[in-house]
């Protein structure tokens, strides 16, 4: 019998769907063994009609199940939910998923202000009337936190590779290998030393390397000067032997989330510049550390003095 | 006057931890509220654990750690005070009155001082709380 994959999007952007497609020519030989049976981008099986309650959402019985996105409202967390009851292994892919990712940048404010500022900004300037929309929940969650998941693959989308390797492996009957470390223990720039560096500054102008050599031979980032989350997230993004942003030349900006689990990136980067004599006053922004993993209660409005 | 509060303390185990250890044995007084967690060195307190511990409903914390120049790491206490000066900025981030961190120096020799450190930040918290400044 082949493998029932089901797949449900929250608060989501596509991206994630976008990475499975992504792991290109392989997917058809992957599409051999599988079956999608629930996968609102491509397959419009009516499982949740406008007029009826979204628990009673009908998603039908997987092996297992790809849920992308955090959960914002009722009824992604109900979706969620129904997912959960009816997939025997649970996924929770990509960031949002694993950690609130961008979307849970507004649990930095109290709900109602967030609401108010966004729909201020808009054309229409008014917020939708009450009922209009599914409620919102008091903040963004990720996916764990409402119920039990199975393995989470976080990353702004995840790696391709790995979601191939996820989806064969399970569909084999074996767990996928875990994966450790941090973006610093897989990125091959040259390390010396930071304490020349007292100041860090925005990436507003280039890094300095020299096109013509390899990654390998570029000094470290975060040693430029540049804020460099490499060293409190996780990794697992690269390519072509460097981490994916790094590869780039550009410093990473912390998407696959904390190194361990429940980490807060923000105190774990602010601790590393500190300890390392840099002036930590000049980081701008640095509630934006937590731009890709702002839930579980890491960010939260500030109380006024 | 009863309280519930906790103070939690990281001591270093050169200085401040034995002078704690002397101040008990010379039957000194300090404030019973005290919760003592014994460190290798100061200087490896993660912030995380500072934050934790107010999280998880510490009244307060205290980091202590050897006199300046008196570390037996050397510089264990530069460390200390660079990573502390940075969580007292943080905190309000997280809701919390910077007061309610305390960071102070003692040698091993120094019991007494110690005993007033701890007196100090008990009177600091009896006095945030009175002025209902809860979290």
């Amino acid at each position: 019998m082949a493998f029932r994959i089901a797949a449900q999007w929250l608060h989501s952007c596509a991206g994630c769907e976008m990475a499975i497609l992504d792991t290109g020519s392989r997917l058809l030989s992957l599409l051999d063994g599988i079956e999608l049976v629930h996968m609102p981008l491509l397959v419009d099986n009516k499982y949740h009609a406008p007029d009826r309650p979204p628990e009673e959402a009908d998603i039908p019985p997987a092996d297992l199940g790809l849920v992308s996105g955090g959960v914002a409202n009722r009824e992604q967390l109900e979706l969620l939910q129904a997912m959960r009851r009816r997939c025997s292994f649970l996924v929770g892919l990509g960031t949002c998923a694993s950690h609130g990712g961008i979307p849970a940048m507004i649990n930095s404010w109290p709900l109602a202000e967030g609401l108010a500022a966004t729909y201020e900004n808009i054309e229409s300037g008014t917020p939708p009337a009450a009922g209009s929309i599914p409620a919102p929940l008091d903040r963004v969650y990720a996916v764990d936190e409402k119920v039990n998941i199975d393995l989470l693959l976080p990353g702004c989308p995840p790696d391709p590779e790995q979601i191939h390797q996820v989806l064969t492996t399970l569909a084999a009957g074996t767990r996928p290998p875990a994966r450790t470390g941090s973006v610093c223990d897989r990125c091959p720039t040259r390390r010396h030393s930071m304490a020349d560096r007292p100041q860090v500054r925005r990436f507003v102008e280039a890094a300095a390397f020299d096109p013509d050599r390899p990654v390998a031979a570029m000094p470290c980032l975060l040693e430029q000067g540049l804020l460099c989350m490499g060293p409190v997230t996780a990794g697992g993004c690269e390519h072509h032997g460097a981490p994916a942003c790094i590869g780039a030349r550009a410093p990473c900006r912390g998407c696959y989330g904390p190194v361990a689990g429940q980490g807060n990136q923000m105190v774990a980067m602010m601790n590393i510049l500190a300890s390392h004599g840099l002036d930590f006053r000049s980081v701008v922004d640095r509630r934006a550390m937590l731009r890709f993993a702002g839930a579980h209660g890491l960010l939260r409005p500030v109380k006024p003095k | 006057m009863p309280h519930q509060s906790t103070i939690l303390a990281f001591c270093c185990t050169w200085c401040a931890y034995p002078a704690a250890d002397l101040a008990g044995t010379a039957r000194m007084d300090y404030p019973a509220e005290l919760r003592i967690i014994r460190v290798m060195c100061s200087g490896m307190v993660h912030p995380d654990l500072v934050l934790t511990a107010l999280e998880k409903g510490a009244a307060g914390v205290m980091v202590l750690g050897c006199r300046p120049g008196g570390c037996h790491y050397r510089d264990g206490n530069t460390i200390t005070l660079a990573r502390m000066e940075m969580v007292e900025e943080l905190m309000e981030d997280f809701g919390f009155d910077r007061r309610r961190l305390f960071v102070g120096w003692c040698s091993a020799a120094e019991p007494d001082r110690f005993a007033d450190m701890v007196r100090r930040m008990s009177a600091r918290l009896e006095r945030l709380q009175g002025a209902g400044e809860e979290n």
